[in-house]
């Protein structure tokens, strides 16, 4: 019986020109969406491959002639990144916003790391037509247009009455003839959505999970739509409420949620960490060099013994002071951290206002692009780096002689995800 | 012998306002009742309790001896309902409607009895792979009788079915429910077309202002209706 109501309605919808075109448009956009995250993830996975070939080159040119451990650390650059998920395509997410590669050296990190704080500024006003995206903003509203006339169009063309009468019960007419085009939608989204995760190698979990989500935010706009919906008023009446709602919801929730957040949550600028590294490193030029090598060895006692500097310039000093910067940066960057992860957390919990946050912020968190990894790449970075130094310190510490064929052992970066 | 419709003591308060006081009748089976009145009598609201769309505020409203109320989808499975504008699709053509509304209404129909339904009906067959938005209001309601026809329910409800149809149309129709009639269908009409009703009733009830003020055999009409009609429709301005 149940099959048979959902026959009949699947040709009425056939036969619905308006519907047709929003499920149609629907299709169009969302290939359009994949297309353009897998495009560009492609291009960032074909950047990072190139960018890993001529770092190599680049810094095997840059140790050649080298002939002591400092010169060695201070020329060779060593490109990071964090490398797009499977997934990635459906949410680009913070790394719009957030720099995912950076090529470091030997010296004081937390400038290298911040030197900008936003890349791609110009997404920030416009914002990337991904699959998320579409998935959280868009679908509510061609969600909206397909069913918020379903009754009252009926009801303006008089013909409510005679459908339900005939019918015999709202169940059998309405239910089937939203589901249809819930389900239609549903169906013409993740097509796309799942033709390019088996294209990128995306987990079947992944993918899954995705789905899910997709469903859950359709049927919650669904249960909206129904229940503005049974609001006996004119069809232009209700198009304006769900119109309006979808904007609070969408919109207004989010942008107040986010401004509260802020202000609760004060962050240090990535420029104060910057200036704060850059002014203690410039400054140590200038201080006797006991300044800068006493707090080294407060936390670097190892090398207590190799800590007299007798010459004007020895590169061991020039290295403790580039470390000393990132540790009166440290509290800053610190600070700056865990205010990100703290407004991370509580616009998780804002985001259960407004089902379009939820989604984007879902699809961010299965795609690997929400601020949590990229914090956790930049993490990545500082462990890169400490390695580095963890090379570095033992062989220009103590002094010992340059042999070039030892840097075939210096470290590389691994992405661990 | 339970009536197939009965109205008992029927009351409707809608928003303050008395739409329907103390309404009682009955509809056997085969009969035509036609209820005449104004604008605003309450016609159409009676039809709509009977379907289950309008709650009564007092009494009761039986379809085949079940309240309405304790069965809604049981009344509605035993009812052919014509509303004003027979509110078929425009955009579907006349087998497109019938094929939809049939299978709403949980009924199959073999295409040579949509045919049948429809010569009975005098739709022409070029007309009948016609969308029905290029259709006139005859040929629309007609299509709608077709699917009347087709359900094969026991009551049939009009609401004002013979409103903006030529004379022709008319007499077409009035001879399509007597036959209905005939053939043992109870047919339960509202009209303020009072030499139609009267043409085509075996009964005519008066409404006026919610009230049922008359009730009349058909054959009576000629004398009884005049007087008693117009002074049905002589409240209408104060409703």
């Amino acid at each position: 019986m149940m099959l048979r109501n959902f026959a009949r309605e699947i040709r009425f919808l056939s036969k619905d020109r308006g519907a047709l075109f929003w499920l149609a448009l629907s299709f169009i956009l969302s290939v359009i969406a994949v297309s353009f995250g897998v495009t560009e993830v492609r291009e960032q996975r074909e950047t990072i491959a190139n960018l890993i070939e001529e770092d190599a080159a680049d810094r095997a040119n840059a140790l050649e002639g080298q002939e002591d451990w400092g010169s060695a650390a201070y020329y060779a650059f060593h490109f990071t990144y964090a490398p797009p998920s499977d997934f990635a395509f459906a949410a680009m997410g913070q790394r719009d916003s957030t720099p995912w590669k950076h090529r470091v050296r030997m010296l004081a990190l937390e400038a290298q790391i911040h030197e900008a704080d936003t890349r791609n500024a110009d997404f920030g006003l416009v914002g990337r037509f991904d699959f998320a995206f579409l998935a959280a903003s868009v679908v509510p509203l061609l969600l909206i247009l397909l069913l918020y006339d379903l009754r009252a169009s009926e009801r303006s063309a008089s013909r409510h009455d005679f459908l339900v009468a005939t019918a015999g019960s709202s169940l059998s007419l309405w239910f089937p003839r939203a589901l249809v085009r819930v389900a239609g939608l549903a169906l013409l989204l993740l097509v796309p959505l799942w033709v390019a995760s088996l294209i990128a190698g995306a987990s079947g979990m992944v993918t899954l999970q995705a789905t899910g989500i997709v469903v859950g935010a359709l049927a919650v706009w669904w249960l909206i739509v129904e229940l503005v919906s049974r609001i006996k008023a004119s069809p232009s009446v209700l198009l304006t409420s769900l119109i309006g709602l979808w904007l609070a919801l969408a919109i207004v929730v989010p942008a107040l949620s986010k401004a509260v957040i802020e202000t609760n949550n004060p962050i240090p600028d990535g420029g104060e960490i910057l200036l704060l590294q850059r002014e203690t490193v410039n400054d140590a030029w200038d201080l006797p060099k006991e300044a800068t090598m006493k707090p080294f060895i407060e936390t670097h006692p190892e090398w207590r013994e190799y800590a007299e500097i007798e010459e004007g310039f020895e590169w061991k000093w020039y290295y403790a002071f580039q470390q000393v910067g990132d540790q009166k940066a440290a509290p800053l960057v610190e600070q700056y951290r865990e205010a990100r992860l703290r407004r991370d957390r509580q616009a998780g919990i804002a985001a259960l206002l407004s089902p379009t946050s939820f989604v984007e912020r879902a699809f961010e968190k299965l795609a690997g692009t929400d601020a949590v990894s990229m914090i956790a790449y930049e993490d990545e970075v500082r462990d890169f780096h400490a390695e580095l130094r963890a090379f570095h310190y033992p062989l220009m510490f103590p002094e010992k002689d340059y042999d070039s064929g030892l840097l075939a052992e210096l470290p590389l970066y691994k992405p661990e995800s | 012998m339970t009536s197939p419709l009965e109205a008992r003591s029927l009351s409707l308060v809608r928003e303050g306002n008395t739409v329907l006081d103390d309404v009682s009748f009955t509809v056997a089976q085969g009969e035509i009742f036609a209820l005449l009145g104004g604008n605003g009598a309450g016609k159409s609201s009676t039809l709509l309790t009977f379907l289950g769309f309008l709650e009564p505020s007092g009494g009761d409203i039986l379809v085949n001896g079940t309240s309405v109320g304790s069965d809604v989808a049981l009344a509605r499975s035993a009812i052919a309902y014509l509303p004003e504008a027979a509110a078929l699709y425009g955009h579907m053509t006349a087998y497109e409607n019938l094929d939809y509304f049939l299978d709403l209404a949980d009924k199959l129909a073999s295409q040579a009895e949509i045919d049948a339904a429809l010569e009975r009906v005098a739709l022409l067959v070029e007309a009948r792979s016609r969308r029905l938005q290029s259709y006139s209001k005859g040929m629309r309601q007609k299509t709608a009788i077709a699917l009347a026809l087709l359900r094969e329910t026991p009551i049939l409800l009009l609401d004002e079915p013979t409103s903006g149809l030529d004379p022709i149309a008319i007499d077409e129709f009035h001879d399509l429910v007597k036959a209905l009639a005939e053939g043992g269908q109870t047919i339960l009409m509202v009209t303020h077309d009072v030499y139609g009703a009267c043409q085509v009733a075996d009964r005519v009830g008066l409404l006026r202002r919610g009230k049922l003020v008359g009730s009349f055999a058909a054959e009576n009409n000629k004398r009884i209706n005049t007087e008693a009609v117009h002074a049905a429709f002589a409240e209408r301005e104060a409703v």
